[in-house]
């Protein structure tokens, strides 16, 4: 009896949310497709009077080539996550699985180092990084962004790793398997869906990081990830934003799309967390 | 047998371990102790001299500490307390609507979440552009101004404009949060008290409310941490101007580091912001880790 006005409120709602949530990329996406130079003219219109794909043809063109920013980003994320996610499924693995004293300390302890304030770890890490040369170059940005990981995957790993069933990893231990192997071919498998929404979480967290990638690229083009990239333009080109909203459409797909088509992991592995308080 | 087994763990342990000394644990002493040296336009604590706690009672004695500081506190309060508020009602509207929207609803409050703050702060600062932003032409349109106001040249609009800013990503957060709370709550629960008769209002104060009670908790707590350790948004949108009224502890100190170049005074700064964020964090973990069941 009361579904019809229940549907109606419930359409009203989600477009209230849809407003608040997307009118920021729906205004970046239009101004993207208008041909530069008319993207200030008033009146101001909701839907170009014709579509431009002039800007993205300028971003993608010499002098800004956002693609490569995009490129190191994928690599640097993509790089992240694998490294992250290895090292804190073994050490998610020990905590949730294997006796030993000061495991809830242990895993205490990667929570408080991932809370530090990047600012008070980035001046020692700048001098470490040009120590070893490696100053604006995509291995120095994923070896500090991987341990950055370390904590968020190994908290939702160690809370997926607890709630595996342990009648296979017993038999494997029974059968004398090493422990490397019991963890690799044994429980890794079983922990897929665990480690899928932690990778998606590192990979986002990761291409999103920003005061490492401003630090450590020195501003040259050869190491700048997308964010660091978009900042850049949006600074130089204040009043060419055809520009720059195509430049931040195109760092914004990988984003996008992985929201899109991983919705559920993304939001089970967030709250997977906060679940088990 | 179980002495075998912490050692199999220990090694388990011991490449995480190692990836967050080298790159948290020895950056953080590194970092206490340049701030006991007078350090200028170099890092070379080794060759420079001791100054013991100068540096702090330097920076504890300036202005612009306690205009950052309190810039601080006062932004986390206030983008705290408006994250929560928009996140419980997305989060409730998201248990609330007919069920075919649910997952179309849940999807768009995630994706402001997803979208990198430097490049939610350009954006922003574009949208807050006096001369060709959209909020500035919309005030203007609706007749809520003559002209578009300086958003970002304005003190107080300034400090408004950069807590919209972060509350935008930051709900997004929190409601995904208080969802994972929300799902624990019976659904017999409702049944019951709405066959008693209670109403929408008071079935979220007496039974919904109590009960992600503790989730409430953790997301405060954890949302709090987050703005106190504030940096891109700021360093995005104003760079913490007009002046330094927006330069929260972060962005100060990161001044200290690459403008000016004052590496001990720098890093003094920055650990007085990793001490009020670990004294919090504390709390935190302790909330966190007493129900942790494991093996």
């Amino acid at each position: 009896m009361r579904r019809p006005l229940h549907t109606l409120a419930s359409l009203a709602i989600t477009a209230a949310v849809a407003l608040f949530s997307l009118l920021l990329l729906y205004w970046v996406l239009v101004t993207s497709l208008k041909r530069p130079g008319t993207e200030f003219r008033l009146p101001l219109r909701v839907w170009p009077a014709e579509i431009s794909w002039e800007s993205y043809q300028t971003v993608l063109g010499p002098g800004f080539e956002v693609q490569n920013a995009i490129r190191n980003s994928l690599l640097v994320s993509s790089a992240v996550t694998v490294g992250a996610l290895f090292l804190a499924a073994l050490a998610a693995y020990a905590i949730a699985r294997l006796r030993f004293r000061y495991k809830v300390q242990s895993l205490a302890l990667i929570q408080m180092a991932g809370m530090a304030p990047a600012i008070v770890v980035i001046a020692p890490t700048f001098v470490l990084i040009r120590s070893l040369g490696l100053l604006s170059s995509l291995p120095g940005l994923i070896l500090p962004n991987i341990a950055y990981s370390i904590p968020l995957s190994t908290w939702l790993l160690a809370a997926y790793f607890a709630n595996l069933p342990f009648e296979l990893e017993d038999a494997a231990k029974m059968d004398g398997w090493p422990p490397f192997q019991v963890f690799w071919r044994v429980m890794l498998p079983l922990a897929a869906p665990g480690l899928f929404s932690a990778g998606v979480l590192v990979f986002l967290g990761s291409w999103g990081e920003f005061m490492l990638a401003l630090t450590i690229s020195l501003g040259l083009p050869e190491a700048q990830t997308a964010p660091v990239a978009i900042l850049g333009f949006s600074q130089a080109f204040q009043l060419q934003w055809a520009w720059v909203s195509a430049g931040i459409m195109l760092s914004l797909v990988p984003v996008i799309l992985l929201v899109l088509l991983f919705q559920r992991a993304v939001i089970q592995g967030l709250t997977a967390g906060s679940v088990r308080y | 047998m179980r002495q075998r087994e912490s050692t199999i763990a220990l090694l388990f342990l011991a490449p995480a371990f190692l990836a967050l000394a080298v790159f948290l644990f020895y950056p953080i002493v590194q970092t206490a102790i340049y701030s006991l040296f007078d350090l200028e336009y170099s890092t070379r604590w080794r060759e420079a001299p001791f100054v013991g706690l100068a540096n702090y009672r330097a920076v504890l004695a300036s202005r612009e500490f306690w205009g950052s500081m309190r810039f601080t506190v006062l932004f986390a309060v206030a983008a705290v307390t408006l994250e929560f508020v928009l996140g419980l009602s997305m989060a409730l509207a998201s248990f609330w609507v007919i069920r075919p929207l649910r997952g179309i609803l849940r999807t768009i409050i995630v994706l402001p979440w997803a979208i990198p703050a430097i490049i939610q702060a350009s954006i922003w600062r574009w949208l807050f552009n006096t001369d060709v932003g959209l909020i500035g032409a919309l005030a203007v349109g609706l007749g809520l101004a003559e002209k578009p106001p300086l958003f970002l040249a304005d003190p107080t609009l300034a400090v408004f404009s950069v807590i919209i800013a972060y509350v935008w990503k930051g709900a997004a957060i929190t409601a995904i949060f208080l969802m994972g709370g929300l799902a624990m709550v019976p659904q017999h629960l409702h049944d019951a008290a709405k066959m008693d008769g209670a109403r929408a209002w008071m079935r979220l104060r007496r039974i919904t409310l109590p009960l992600i009670l503790p989730t409430i908790l953790v997301v405060l707590l954890f949302r709090t941490l987050d703005a106190l350790r504030v940096f891109d948004i700021v360093y995005g949108l104003t760079g913490g101007g007009p002046g330094a009224t927006t330069d929260t502890l972060s962005s100060f100190a990161y001044k200290f580091y690459f403008t000016f170049v004052q590496f001990g005074r720098g890093s003094a700064y920055a650990i007085i912001t990793f001490l009020l964020v670990m004294a919090l964090s504390l709390l935190y973990i302790r909330r966190i880790t007493p129900h942790l069941r494991f093996r």
